[in-house]
């Protein structure tokens, strides 16, 4: 595949290494000159210093012939602007924008859903996007999957209310000691352990692998069954009662929202005001700005916003805010979160979650006790992949500081795999079925050796992350 | 400018001539030849001038700005009611004409403050048109001409806005002549019902207009020496009762209503604090009056009505409020200071104002108890109206001036210290009653002529809410452009 990427910041040099290292070919284009001398250096790809959104400039780097051009400047205009002009002149590519801005990206989504609805056969993708991928939104759905699962770690979430459970096991747990084939004896286990992340690095497990104190598992479960996975792992579950939530930016002003519940009354409470039950979370935003905090209070009633710095001793102790149930640090400033909420929780918070700039800081923050830390950039280029790897993979999520994707696809009648049950599979190697959605039945469930394997039907697997030919065996191209 | 002032002027008291039209039929319904000539006069007169002005100058733009908005408002109000009062002059019934511009202007601002003691024999077409100067200053005659005739051109969504009640006006409709048809169409369609319980409940036409007229207007002039007690139906005190609630109720909210916006509705502030004061008041003050010789039935409807009455600011009575006992008179001198809702047709500081305090103290406690929380005035469950307590404070910090002066004009006219309170809080929150010297069964008739002018000039501010009519009077003494202080 030839990829186009414009925007050499993070994220593009980001996603130029892993399609670098899934041998495709990459041109990487961005109008600074620092940033360019940087990305040649450190890529083997093409890189040009020039205007990405020129269609003269993509045309002479060979647009022609690309299959995807994916838009990561750090304007959403120039973004949306690059992709309409590709589009005008090469409508097959793939085009993928970032859109940082929540309204443009709101009201694209909900224009182009509105589109698709609307029954006309001939409907074009709006400015030429044929996906858009915000971080702030990936970001704070995924702060909200674990702050309602009770920050006992990352979730994702798969097919049919089943989701994958990130959590480290306590030292009292009754899974430590236990090899993996063990674990279907203990009463009441019928999770699938997805992946094993020990000091000495992430496995797929096998079943003579032994858990200990201290490792983080991610567990396939039902939705509804964290809890008891929690309670196995010793890892603490619990309901938020008092939320602070530290950063009222991009971020986290889309997750306040999303925590702080909807206070909506009756008629008659309506009318008289009346005080509403108390079983309510109390949901505390605390940010720097005055601007901003004023804007987050006239925008959500059910929420406190205090205008003031973390770091304020007097002000914590004047809220009292060490006594929370759980930090949310989600502002935009990485490393004051990733302290904020190791602090706090070292003053008494119960629980800590942590936004953060990369998968890369995961270890170092669950060795300081924050319970949940969620990626910035990891999510953007995780969608991205998802939209490059074909029309058989829907999502890609990256796990274990990216050693390990979570692929969800469908299998195709190409694929050689198609009608074998899992049994026969024993050339996958450091490949995993977790889950098979929607088999012949239309049944979803965690397999076992007896699955077969249908062309139709909806996996999800864990594989190495950049195994890309193992994942288009299984699925066809 | 000038141009566009008179052309206004005009058109609105032609418009106001037209209302001659119903107190003439009356008249010639009565064949009371010289009260029908009394009306037709005027209205000829009226429809002659503005005839004239829109033959003259139908074709110049209609330009107003800021400046002269507020004038010109100010200057219609007073016009409209020197015009109101020439066939009160002309009818003879009064004995001079101050005491027939008191009436008008007690009229048009809806205030219902009388000089006259005795009514009855009033011929009726003077007193429909005391009842009609309610009705027509109740909505605002500025709203009315617009809804009839497309008279405001650039900038006039000003002069309405001049003449409608309440710190924080809006247009409901894109267009300012859709609103004000709209709001003039509600009050019609609200006036006619009452009208026909009234007639059902026993009242004659004259009589059941009368009264419709001065419910929905909030004023409290009535045919009727006792006011409406003098029927003894409580059927027709009951149907008052509610009018001049519903009378007291932001007329937007009707219209919002209607469009089916019911959780506008439901979460207007106001609309709560409203409904809190009337159901406390009328609870508290039947509680305290209730006693054995009295069945308490009788006593709920009294209480209720009179609540009702003044919380509304119409002024009118079945029961001598100043014969009851000094908790329940508390009550109702403390709701003298409160006044119906922004955008109705009552008076007074009006409720949205002291909402909006309410919230502002309380704010200002909690800001005191956690001082980095940002917190914001939600007004109609909708935030940002921070804006409005600087405006909504200093208008009541003038309101209580203007009352202390008018007080200070009472008590050098040789009133009593609490008759002189009462009777400023009434006329400038046209009320009408007071207590004391000017209680519910006195009138203001043996008042100086100096006072009564006075009073003219604290109902139409108070009817104006103040601001108007300073401004007004401010550029009429051509006061020079504020400078600087150093």
């Amino acid at each position: 595949m030839t990829i186009f990427i414009i925007g050499a910041g993070f994220t593009g040099m980001q996603l130029a290494k892993m399609l670098v290292l899934e041998r495709n070919k990459v041109v990487l284009i961005d109008n600074d000159a620092e940033k360019v001398r940087h990305a040649s250096d450190e890529l083997d790809c093409t890189v040009l210093e020039a205007d990405g959104n020129s269609i003269d400039v993509l045309e002479q780097a060979g647009i022609a012939s690309a299959n995807a051009f994916v838009a990561l400047t750090g304007n959403d205009e120039v973004n949306m602007i690059a992709c309409q002009l590709v589009d005008s002149a090469y409508p097959d590519i793939l085009k993928i924008a970032r859109v940082r801005n929540y309204a443009y990206y709101s009201a694209v989504d909900s224009a182009s859903r509105r589109k698709r609805t609307s029954g006309k056969d001939t409907v074009r993708a709006m400015y030429g996007m044929d996906a858009m991928v915000n971080p702030d939104v990936e970001a704070s759905s995924a702060i909200h999957r674990a702050v309602e699962y009770g920050a006992v770690g990352n979730i994702i979430d798969l097919k049919d209310g089943f989701m994958l459970t990130t959590l480290g096991v306590g030292s009292d747990s009754v899974l430590v000691g236990r090899r993996m084939r063990e674990l279907s004896s203990i009463d009441g286990w019928n999770y699938l352990v997805a992946f094993a992340e020990p000091e000495t690095g992430a496995l797929i497990p096998r079943g003579d692998t032994v858990i200990n104190a201290g490792d983080t598992l991610g567990v396939v479960s039902r939705t509804d069954d964290v809890a008891k996975i929690a309670q196995f792992a010793k890892a603490t579950h619990e309901t938020f009662r008092r939320i602070v939530i530290f950063g009222a930016d991009r971020v986290g002003s889309m997750l306040i929202p999303l925590i702080a519940e909807k206070r909506r009354g009756t008629l008659w409470q309506m009318l008289f005001g009346g005080k509403l039950s108390e079983s309510q979370r109390e949901v505390i935003v605390v940010d720097r700005n005055a601007a901003r905090c004023q804007e987050i209070a006239k925008r959500h009633s059910n929420v406190r916003v205090l205008c003031g710095d973390i770091t304020d001793e007097a002000l914590m102790n004047e809220e009292d805010l060490y006594s929370c149930d759980l930090i949310v640090a989600a502002s935009g400033n990485y490393e004051l979160n990733l302290v904020t909420a190791a602090y706090m929780k070292s003053k008494g918070a119960n629980k800590a979650v942590a936004l953060t700039a990369s998968t890369a800081y995961g270890a170092v923050a669950r060795k300081l006790g924050i319970d949940v830390v969620v990626p910035m950039r990891g999510t953007v280029v995780d969608s991205i992949l998802s939209h490059l790897r074909g029309r058989n993979v829907s999502a890609i999520h990256s796990v274990c500081n990216r050693s390990f994707e979570i692929v969800e696809g469908d299998i195709s009648d190409k694929s050689r795999f198609a009608g074998k049950k899992l049994r026969e599979l024993g050339e996958l190697d450091g490949e995993f079925l977790l889950l098979l959605a929607k088999d012949a039945n239309g049944v979803t469930a965690i397999p076992n050796g007896e699955t077969a394997l249908e062309a139709g039907s909806h996996v999800v697997l864990i594989v190495r992350s950049g195994d890309t030919e193992l994942l288009a065996k299984i699925c066809g191209k | 400018m000038l141009l566009s002032i008179l052309r206004v002027l005009t058109y609105i008291l032609g418009i106001a001539g037209s209302a001659f039209l119903l107190p003439l039929a009356v008249a010639i319904a009565d064949s009371d030849r010289r009260m029908a000539l009394v009306f037709l006069i005027p209205l000829l007169i009226g429809w002659a001038v503005a005839m004239a002005f829109w033959f003259a100058v139908r074709k110049r733009p209609k330009v107003f700005d800021v400046k002269s908005a507020f004038g010109v408002v100010g200057l219609i109000w007073v016009a409209i009611c020197i015009f109101g009062s020439i066939p009160m002059y002309f009818s003879g019934a009064f004995p001079s004409f101050t005491d027939a511009m008191f009436e008008s202007v007690s009229g048009f601002t809806t205030t219902g403050a009388s000089v006259l003691q005795e009514v009855e024999t009033l011929p009726r077409s003077v007193n429909l048109w005391r009842c009609e100067t309610h009705w027509l200053g109740g909505m605002g005659v500025i709203a009315l001409a617009v809804a009839l005739i497309p008279l405001l051109g650039i900038g006039g969504f000003r002069l309405i806005k001049a003449e409608t009640t309440g710190p924080d006006k809006e247009k409901l409709t894109s267009f300012i002549a859709n609103t004000a048809k709209s709001l003039w169409l509600i009050y019609v369609m609200l006036t006619v019902v009452q009208m026909l319980l009234l007639h059902f409940a026993g009242l004659g036409w004259v009589d059941s207009i009368a009264h419709a007229f001065s419910t929905m207007g909030t004023g409290g002039f009535s045919t009727r020496n006792a006011s409406v007690g003098a029927f003894g139906l409580p059927a027709v005190e009951w149907i008052c009762t509610l009018f001049m609630l519903l009378a007291s109720v932001n007329f937007a909210l009707y219209y919002r209503l209607f469009t089916g916006r019911l959780r506008d509705v439901a979460e207007d502030s106001e609309l709560r604090a409203l409904v809190i004061v009337v159901v406390a008041s009328i609870t508290v003050a039947a509680l305290f009056e209730s006693n054995a010789s009295t069945a308490f039935s009788k006593t709920f409807r009294d209480v209720a009505f009179q609540i009702s009455s003044v919380v509304s600011t119409t002024g009118f009575m079945t029961a001598d409020y100043t014969q009851w006992g000094p908790p329940a008179q508390v009550v109702i001198l403390l709701l003298f200071f409160i006044g119906g809702s922004s955008g109705s047709t009552a008076g007074g500081v009006k409720v949205i104002r002291w909402t909006i305090l309410a919230k502002e103290i309380g704010n200002e406690m909690r800001r005191i108890v956690h001082p980095h929380q940002v917190f914001t005035l939600r007004i109609n469950g909708k935030p940002g109206h921070e804006s409005l307590i600087p405006v909504v404070a200093s208008f009541i910090l003038m309101y209580f001036i203007l009352v202390l002066a008018t007080t200070f004009a009472g008590a050098i006219a040789g009133l009593d210290i609490f008759t002189s309170l009462t009777a400023a809080a009434s006329m400038v929150g046209n009320i009408g009653p007071a207590f004391g010297q000017l209680g519910p069964t006195a009138n203001y008739g043996f008042l100086p002529a100096s006072l009564k002018w006075w009073y003219c000039f604290a109902m139409l501010a108070g009817r104006l809410e103040i601001y108007t009519l300073l401004i007004m009077i401010a550029r009429v003494c051509h006061v020079p452009k504020a400078r600087a202080v150093a």
